[in-house]
């Protein structure tokens, strides 16, 4: 098997890393020796784009025009920024709607319009949405990763807090998509951090990760046990991080300023750099002084710890009742923890570590470097999925429940929150009228007693539903949430058996076509030739199958009739002659039926394993 | 039927099946969560990440049922009602009506709630003590409440020719399981509200 990838695709910093020796480490740009890359991200009017250092250095330029430069143009619509923009955070807009974008993160850059599913930066007269913004910093990581082992990177593992829904979820892994990177696993943070600290030699405990990064934070409490980590409950708020320090910095610099000179975007960007790097020197001394010199106006005061504290003590309080909340679902007392690991940037403040000292009541553990640790966990989650990483196994929880919109507006949950992934629930739906022709059920996420309180994931239409009376179809729905805690939905009629189709509208993010549409726009740029790339993916899945087969009829040959072997023998010869050739369609459609004939085939397997490891299980037992 | 392709297996393993153990309704909470983790280590996605699309949706359903599975039978309320409607037995036509052994302590508990509701300073402060008074008193009624549900249990699982008046028992403890557990759930809810 190739290799597999951790990455940490951060708010600030994104890193790669891989499994070597049985190690995870950091990969580190062969050229500039940076293990890691800001994930800042240049938006240039040509389509160019510049990732990581080179981009931050164009900052001082592109951040300077300002609102004049959002012009109205003669047919009435605006263009973006005409010479280019500098991205910081997109991660705080992964899977967000326009109408979710929060008031304050409304004005640091221009937007098509505020209305569609997915959020579009403007620049020029292009659009660019997160996902894509996203993929230019993970094709980075991809050539660092390259340049660094000599080896392709194409499978990966990425790290997502813990507390991302599933719209932020699937926007991560479009990212991936879009950088030409197969996705094998999302990972939580906190989880991935619990790995890299070799909890797995702790014979048994109950660890809480605190993960305060930023733009996120995160909680997670875990039972490990000989190298299981389940994790009993999360809890969290994707739109909380040092950036928010940050913030609240910058909002008392500019105090007493005039109003013009607040909303520009300029000052804005010198500011906020300058409260960063305040706040990093307030980590190590107890007082630093702030000095600025704005167009007409200057900024010169002395800033102590205490002073910066009791500005970022109500964020650090709403981290602590996060934790409160995570014990309380884990149905454990403070007392019960057995060790706690901090984990992201914003923990080298000495309040957090106060603060989380005092809620906890032991001393933090923090011994790996706090920006590297989630990509070695990643790392670490790599090389389980190639079997390299022992008896390692992760058994993460869905953060926010699932559930249906039903009568009266009342979001009736089907999946409570904390719970075990993979994990599936069924639902029985009916024809409310007689000769009903579809059901329409709408998904919702979130924890709130009303639908419209909850965020709403996706509608389905089941059908078409044979003409009935009311009351009498019978179809049931197979809610199932990945190992990534992502949302699948099936739907079977319970009389004739068969599949039913389920067209999803999702709520929010990209259609499976805007990405394909999005892939193909890459070319435009010279980037690559699409059509060759679509080859090789469809050879790779090919190989895939045949080398997995192969393995398959060895060992549980006795599995299969004669009859069904010579029937998958025949189609595995189509398609090994197929993949010589370059007709892609082909190989894709033998691969798909290949995967259609061997499934009972590989249910049966499973079914043996189920019956393997029970059987183990009793000898075990009665020994 | 396999959710994930719809290909008819062997009809989907009831709960008890899928983690491989007897339909008993006594079960130590331990050597289950060993099980389940077991079995987890041997069937989750991550060990088929290079496996065929086929097997690797075949390892994710079957994980899934093992999670339900145990999420399911490792509360012993839970497993009493799962195990109820494997009988063919449901709970929910005869939970109507509250428990008649409760119905002072339900009465009680709304009042005081209640008064809460309409309480200000340090009334109210009176009225959050007396809450935490009921709620340990709830408390106290679910712990009992189980100790019951698991003789009963054993009961069950002694008996050779099943009693059909055990069911009527089991069912009559589960419910009034159910109505505590509300209770609670409503004090709880109470108390966290600021005054």
């Amino acid at each position: 098997m190739s290799l597999i990838f951790g990455i940490d695709l951060g708010t600030t910093n994104s890193l790669i890393a891989v499994m070597e020796d049985g190690r995870p480490r950091i990969l580190k740009d062969p050229e500039s020796g940076d293990s890691m890359l800001p994930s800042v991200v240049a938006l240039l009017p040509d389509g160019k784009v510049e990732v990581g250092k080179a981009a931050i250095a164009l900052e001082p330029h592109l951040s300077a025009q300002d609102k004049q430069d959002k012009n109205v143009e003669r047919d009435g619509r605006i263009s973006g920024e005409q010479q280019g923009v500098v991205v910081r955070s997109i991660k705080r807009y992964m899977g967000l709607g326009g109408d979710e974008v929060a008031d304050e993160d409304r004005h640091r850059y221009t937007f098509a319009d505020f209305s569609g599913p997915v959020v579009r930066f403007l620049v020029g007269q292009r659009t660019y949405t997160p996902p894509q913004i996203s993929a230019e910093i993970l094709r980075t990581l991809k050539a660092w990763g390259e340049a660094a082992t000599g080896e392709a990177v194409e499978r990966v593992v990425i790290t997502v807090p813990a507390y991302f829904n599933d719209g932020q979820r699937q926007a991560t892994k479009d990212a991936g998509r879009l950088a030409g990177l197969e996705v094998l696993r999302l990972v939580n943070e906190p989880t991935a951090a619990s790995l890299a600290y070799g909890l797995h030699s702790m014979a048994a405990g109950r660890v809480a990760v605190y993960d305060f990064g930023g733009g996120t934070f995160d909680i997670s409490i875990l039972n490990v046990k000989e190298g299981i980590f389940e994790v009993l409950a999360t809890n969290g708020d994707t739109h909380l991080g040092g950036d928010d320090i940050d913030q609240a910095l910058v909002n008392l610099m500019l105090e007493g300023l005039p109003a013009a000179l607040r909303r520009d975007r300029q000052v804005w960007n010198t500011v906020r750099h300058a409260a960063e790097e305040a706040k990093k020197r307030l980590s190590v001394e107890p007082e630093t002084r702030l000095e600025l010199k704005l167009t007409g106006h200057e900024i010169a005061r002395r800033l102590g710890r205490d002073e910066f504290e009791a500005l970022a003590q109500p964020l650090v309080a709403r981290t602590i009742d996060s934790c409160a909340r995570a014990l309380k679902d884990a149905g454990l007392s403070r007392s019960e923890i057995d060790a706690v690991v901090l984990v992201g940037g914003s923990t080298r403040m000495p309040l957090v570590r106060r603060r989380v000292e005092e809620f906890f009541g032991r001393e933090p553990l923090c011994s790996l470097n706090p920006d590297e640790v989630v990509a070695l966990g990643a790392a670490v989650q790599a090389g389980v999925l190639m079997g390299k990483s022992g008896d390692m196994l992760l058994l993460d929880v869905v953060p926010l429940s699932l559930g249906i919109e039903s009568m009266g507006g009342v979001m009736e949950r089907i999946i409570h929150r904390n719970t075990t992934i993979p994990t599936s629930a069924r639902e029985r739906f009916t024809n409310a009228v007689d000769n009903q022709t579809h059901v329409d059920i709408h998904v919702l996420q979130g924890e709130r007693e009303l639908a419209t309180d909850c965020r709403s994931l996706a509608r389905f239409k089941l059908g078409p539903i044979e003409p009935q009376p009311a009351g009498m179809a019978r179809i049931e729905v197979t809610f199932l949430v990945d190992a990534n805690g992502i949302l699948n939905v099936t739907a079977r009629d319970e009389r004739t058996g068969r599949e039913h189709s389920v067209d999803v509208k999702p709520s929010y993010g990209l259609t499976d076509e805007e990405i394909e549409r999005m892939l193909e726009e890459a070319i435009d740029l010279g980037e690559e030739d699409l059509n060759q790339r679509l080859l090789i993916q469809a050879r790779n899945d090919a190989d895939q199958i045949l080398g997995a087969l192969e393995k398959q009829l060895n060992e549980y040959g006795g599995l299969v009739s004669a009859q069904e072997r010579a029937l998958i023998e025949s189609l595995a010869a189509k398609l090994r002659a197929a993949r010589e050739g370059g007709d892609r369609e082909l190989i894709a459609r033998l691969t798909e039926e290949l995967n259609e004939v061997t499934t009972p085939f590989a249910h049966r397997i499973m079914d043996q394993a189920i019956k393997a490891a029970l059987e183990k299980r009793s000898v075990e037992e009665v020994s | 039927m396999c959710s994930e392709c719809g290909t008819p297996i062997a009809a989907e393993l009831d709960y008890f099946a899928a983690l491989g153990i007897p339909r008993r309704l006594t079960l130590d909470p331990r050597q289950l969560e060993n099980l389940y983790h077991d079995l987890g280590r041997r069937l989750h996605p991550d060990r088929f990440a290079g496996s065929a699309a086929a097997i690797r949706n075949a390892s994710l359903s079957a994980t899934a049922l093992l999670t339900r599975a145990f999420r399911t039978l490792r509360d012993p309320v839970s497993r009493g009602l799962y195990w109820l409607e494997l009988q063919g037995e449901k709970l929910a036509s005869d939970n109507q009506k509250v428990p008649p052994e409760l119905a002072e302590m339900i009465f009680d508990v709304q009042e005081t709630l209640a008064e809460l509701r309409s309480a200000h300073g340090g009334d109210a402060a009176a009225v959050r003590d007396q809450i935490a008074a009921s709620k340990a008193q709830v408390q106290a009624s679910i712990g009992e409440s189980l100790a019951d549900l698991e003789r009963n249990f054993a009961r069950w699982d002694a008996s050779v020719n099943h009693d059909a008046d055990l069911i009527v028992q089991l069912k009559a403890i589960l419910s009034r399981i159910a109505y505590l557990r509300t209770l609670s759930r409503d004090i709880e809810r109470a108390l966290e509200q600021p005054d």
